[in-house]
């Protein structure tokens, strides 16, 4: 039984760090903008469909596909915010949260209209099986995903901290008004930022592809537990997003075991209730 | 609030007369089907309203009280034999309970976080009865068809009986806003909506009108919930508890216009017809067109209307005169990102 | 003031009378002999509807047509008893919510004027569908949908073809008590998988109480969210539970799901026995090499025509038509349209009343059905085909074999399963 709890914390902390991964974006558009983007957990699953295209199409490896889903992703938050998104933000806190409602199911169903509702498996890639160590079962995706969420994690942080762009959206998420008076284009930075928010988690799912079935609703669930996972660490916390990834992917799957897995999402959503009570502004957050 | 002038009440008149003619002429149930609807999401949109439009809560997880008034009138029904009338009351005591044992530690959670902390509730509610056998889990629950009539909230040979019990509940919500809106509670409501902090100090206890208003909205609800069990004759929680519902009645009474009685209805007009209809004529082929022009609806009325049809409509020849949705919002964000 | 509200409620008002003047103009009337099917044409589980339709549409083809086939109606144009009538299928999208399942065939019998109804696949959305057609006094023929409690609510209405999940859980029992007399092997504990809507509850139900009746202990008892975005906690808890048998019923994504991680962490039972989406279309072109030794209940398999040729014909009708063999999923909307066809012609009308008593006194020989079935004949009380079986199926070289009943095999099966490490 030691063996499989042991086994129960590894795979928690696998699948905590994918989460952290799509979570990440999301907080970055959340500090910064205060918009919630409803339909992150669909630009999850373009990512997924861009990587399985490539494959399909172009034979290029998951794993080389990374840069292309980045930047590719990046154009198109940009391009999302440019258009849609700054008018939007003039007007009411209504109407910002319903707008990426209806992108979620307007880009969801331009999937399902394009590409079916069929579900689509990668073949094996260049990083696949399991390794074993000490009888415990590592799913190579899995690991290396992990490590690309923490790599990512990483270079954000690092993007935010040492860089002047960093540092300026940064200062934007801190404080929005005394940004601007320090001469800072904040129309700019909310592109920038939104751009950032959906290469990351297009690259979380380019990494979700690898091991992963691919179809058009499969940003759901994933959509819903990062709002928890950010909501946790905090609006705005990249180190926040990091470990409370982490911390929702141990309650999912030791919930699962000890208890019942049928209820292991509810558990997930009851801690998150729990912890906003007790600090509203999540973990770490701002 | 302001007094209704002749001519408003006039006009109010007519349509309550169109309203209950409607099922005379129309016979076809497809078309009652649709005007039931549309009458339900108008009920539903106008308890959201009150604490949303009126006392600023964006809930996305109003369809767990319609649920549990649903789930409570239909167990009691099925396993007790209980009158739905008598289970559409303990229903909505039921969701004015829940209501208030979610909504006190909730009540300091503003804005985004407010939102989220209703998703979660709404699909922990849903996992619960997803998987509780007693009251049925994922099965659902089936009420039974025999003994039709309205003392059994049963009609099987035709839809009128429905359209006006819900016609009725419709108006009813509508009084209860009316009500809400205009009362002193109304007003603390709106004070809290512009600032919690300013609201505080001028004495108003906030907490406590927050619980009121959620437990109200959340019984409105739970009536509906009923309605629509007695109406399906059949309820499992992927038919009462899913979110997209939720998401359907906060897009209703913001297209309407938040904030306004009338708003949500007119939002349900329009959008469920629409909704409706569209699935008709484009849902059949299976590629998803009808939900694609839905979602394009949604994000188009968000950016050029987001005030609603209703603020379009009363900027015809007057400037607003009341507090719009926008100021209080941007000073809620700004107050909740300190 | 005046002005503003009153356009507002004017303009309600207008709403109204608009849908009020829709409502006045008549509907198209047709020749055909219209029938209703609910599917899930989009959603999360559109692929298999679409699938079933492909079922559903060969066999309009069939009837509508002149073949030589012991289908019934099969080798006349359409309907002889009622002129030469052809059937038109008409399509409404379920988009896999109970809601639409009423609502859309309420909306088929009182707008498009249907005799009869078919689908839904998902039984809760056969349920309210039917319950619907209920009310409406319109007959509902279903071979998709396997719920057992369709057939308990004894409606006078609605009529089953199709095997449901309580025959279902049990062949997995006598296959392993067959098994055990084969080859002398003793199994003494199952493990129990089942996502947890209607249909897996159902049959997570129905395996305990044939597992206490025949004397086999469950150690693993596991329900779970068909939709999980990782199944780590369920399978860890089979590997502790180390169970002789696995027995899952999944819908796709989960099957898929579940397959890989137990290749993962090397679950390691006797046997997987599973239900429906182990084969779907989907499956086996998603997990390659990792389905095989799986077995799964089936009603089809392109192998049974070894025993009946019209299996074969059949599917090479399907083939040209499609383009690709046919999965079991339309093999079993395939039939429904044959049997309210032949009930319509003998009834020689689409009158509701005569239809039923037409279905009560259904008997379509087994050598007229692509299934291993005496044939099709419904109880007077349930409605339920009585002579509706089940087959099991194994996955040998990525595709599916009849391995049980041994009368229908068409090759041995393989037990126990091989290692993961072991195979090529």
């Amino acid at each position: 039984m030691s063996g499989q709890l042991l086994q129960q914390l590894v795979d928690g902390v696998l699948i905590g760090l994918v989460y952290s991964l799509v979570a990440i974006g999301l907080t970055l558009i959340w500090g910064v903008m205060n918009i919630v983007n409803f339909a992150h957990g669909d630009f999850l699953m373009v990512g997924m469909f861009a990587s399985f295209w490539l494959y399909t199409l172009f034979h290029i490896d998951p794993l080389f596909s990374i840069p292309i889903c980045f930047f590719g992703m990046f154009l198109l938050g940009m391009g999302i915010y440019r258009f849609i998104v700054r008018k939007v933000m003039k007007g009411p806190l209504l109407a910002q949260m319903v707008v990426t409602f209806g992108m979620s199911i307007f880009i969801c169903n331009l999937a399902v209209y394009l590409w079916t509702p069929d579900f689509r498996l990668l073949p094996p890639t260049i990083l696949q099986g399991t390794w074993q160590f000490r009888g415990i079962y590592f799913s190579i995706p899995k690991v290396v995903a992990s490590a690309g969420s923490v790599i990512a994690s990483g270079c954000v942080l690092l993007f935010l901290k040492k860089t002047n762009m960093g540092r300026a959206i940064l200062a934007t998420e801190m404080d929005r008004d005394a940004a601007v008076l320090m001469g800072i284009n904040t129309d700019r930075i909310n592109g920038l930022s939104f751009g950032i928010g959906a290469a990351l988690v297009g690259v979380a799912g380019a990494f979700l592809s690898t091991y992963y079935y691919i179809y058009p609703q499969v940003g759901g669930l994933f959509g819903t537990i990062a709002f928890c996972v950010v909501a946790l660490g905090g609006f705005g916390s990249v180190e926040g997003a990091l470990i409370a990834g982490i911390f929702v992917g141990l309650a999912q799957t030791l919930g699962g075991f000890f208890f019942d897995p049928a209820y292991k999402y509810a558990i997930v959503f009851s801690i998150y209730l729990i912890t906003i009570w007790i600090k509203p502004k999540g973990l770490l957050g701002w | 609030m302001r007094k209704v002038s002749t001519g408003q009440f006039i006009a109010g008149v007519t349509v309550l007369l169109l309203l209950i003619v409607f099922p005379f002429f129309v016979h076809h149930p497809i078309h009652l089907h649709v005007v039931i609807l549309v009458l339900m999401f108008g009920m539903l949109g106008t308890a959201w309203n009150i604490i949303g439009g009126y006392a600023g809560m964006y809930s996305f997880g109003q369809v767990a009280f319609f649920g549990l008034g649903a789930y409570t009138s239909s167990y009691l029904s099925v396993n007790f034999g209980l009158n739905p009338w008598i289970g559409l009351l303990a229903g909505g005591c039921v969701a004015a309970a829940v209501a208030a044992a979610i909504g006190y530690p909730c009540s300091n959670l503003r804005g985004h976080y407010f939102s989220i902390a209703t998703i979660a509730f709404a699909e922990i509610v849903r996992i619960v009865f997803n998987n509780w056998k007693r009251v049925g889990a994922a099965e659902g629950l089936t009420l039974p068809m025999d003994k039709p009539s309205f003392s059994h909230f049963l009609f099987n040979d035709s839809k009128q009986p429905y359209y006006y019990i819900i016609l009725a509940f419709f108006l009813i919500s509508l009084v209860v806003c009316y009500f809400v809106a205009t009362s002193k509670m109304g007003y603390y409501f709106r004070a809290i909506k512009e600032s919690h902090r300013v609201a505080e100090v001028m004495g108003v206890n906030v907490v406590l009108y927050r619980l009121i208003a959620v437990m109200i909205s959340a019984f409105l609800c739970a009536m509906a919930g009923t309605f629509y069990a007695q109406y399906v004759l059949y309820i499992d929680p992927d038919s009462v508890m899913l979110l997209p519902f939720s998401v359907q009645i906060v897009l209703i009474s913001m297209l309407g216009g938040a904030g306004s009685i009338l708003g949500p209805a007119i939002g349900a007009a329009i959008l469920i017809p629409a909704s409706e209809y569209t699935r008709i004529a484009l849902g059949a082929k299976g590629n998803g067109v009808d939900m694609l022009v839905y979602g394009f609806l949604i994000v188009v009325i968000s950016m050029f209307y987001p005030e609603g049809v209703w603020s379009l409509i009363s900027r015809i020849g007057r400037k607003k005169t009341r507090t719009s949705l926008h100021a209080a919002d941007k000073a809620e964000a700004a107050s909740a990102q300190r | 003031m005046a002005s503003k509200d009153s356009v507002k409620i004017l303009s309600v008002a207008l709403l109204l009378l608009l849908v009020m003047v829709l409502s006045v103009s008549s509907m198209a009337q047709d020749k055909v002999i219209k029938i209703g099917a609910v599917y899930p044409l989009t959603g999360n589980i559109a692929s298999t509807g679409l699938d079933n339709k492909t079922g559903v549409d060969l066999a309009v083809d069939i009837i509508n047509g002149k073949y030589d086939l012991d289908l019934p109606m099969a080798r006349t144009m359409g309907l002889p008893n009622m002129g030469g009538a052809k059937i038109q299928i008409v399509y409404a999208d379920s988009k896999g919510d109970p809601r639409n399942g009423m609502s859309e065939a309420e909306r088929l019998v009182t707008s498009e004027h249907v005799v009869a109804m078919i689908g839904a696949y998902q039984s809760a959305v056969t349920k309210t569908a039917s319950q619907a057609t209920e009310r409406l006094r319109i007959p509902y023929v279903c071979s998709d949908s396997s719920s057992p409690t369709l057939t308990e609510r004894n409606f006078k209405y609605f009529y089953r073809v199709s095997p449901h999940d309580d025959i279902f859980a049990k062949d997995p029992f006598l296959f392993l008590k067959d098994l055990e007399k084969k080859t002398g092997q003793k199994i003494q504990t199952v493990g129990i998988l089942y996502e947890n809507t209607e249909f897996g509850s159902q049959a997570g139900k129905a395996y305990k109480k044939y597992a206490a009746e025949m004397g086999y202990t469950v150690v693993a008892d596991i329900s779970y969210t068909a939709n999980a975005t990782d199944v780590s906690s369920e399978v860890g808890k089979l590997i502790v539970a180390k169970p002789d048998v696995l027995l899952h019923a999944s819908y796709i994504t989960d099957a898929i799901l579940f397959t890989k991680t137990f290749k993962e962490k090397g679950f390691q039972p006797k046997g997987i026995l599973t239900m429906a989406g182990y084969i779907e279309p989907a499956y086996l072109p998603a997990v390659k090499a990792d389905g095989n030794y799986i077995m799964v209940r089936s009603t089809f398999a392109l192998d049974l025509a070894k025993s009946k040729p019209l299996v074969a014909k059949v599917n090479e009708l399907y083939k040209k038509k499609y383009g690709h063999d046919m999965s079991e999923n339309a093999a079993r909307s395939f039939m429904a349209p044959f049997v309210l066809a032949d009930a319509i012609n003998r009834a020689k009308s689409t009158d509701p009343e005569a239809i039923i008593k037409a279905l009560n006194e259904t008997n379509i020989p087994g050598n007229q059905v692509i299934y291993p079935w005496q044939g099709i004949k419904f109880d007077p009380t349930t409605h339920q085909n009585i002579y509706a079986r089940g087959t099991l199926v194994q996955v040998l070289n990525q595709s599916y074999a009849t391995v049980w009943p041994f009368e229908f095999a068409s090759q041995q099966f393989v037990w126990p399963l091989p290692d993961w490490k072991n195979r090529k």
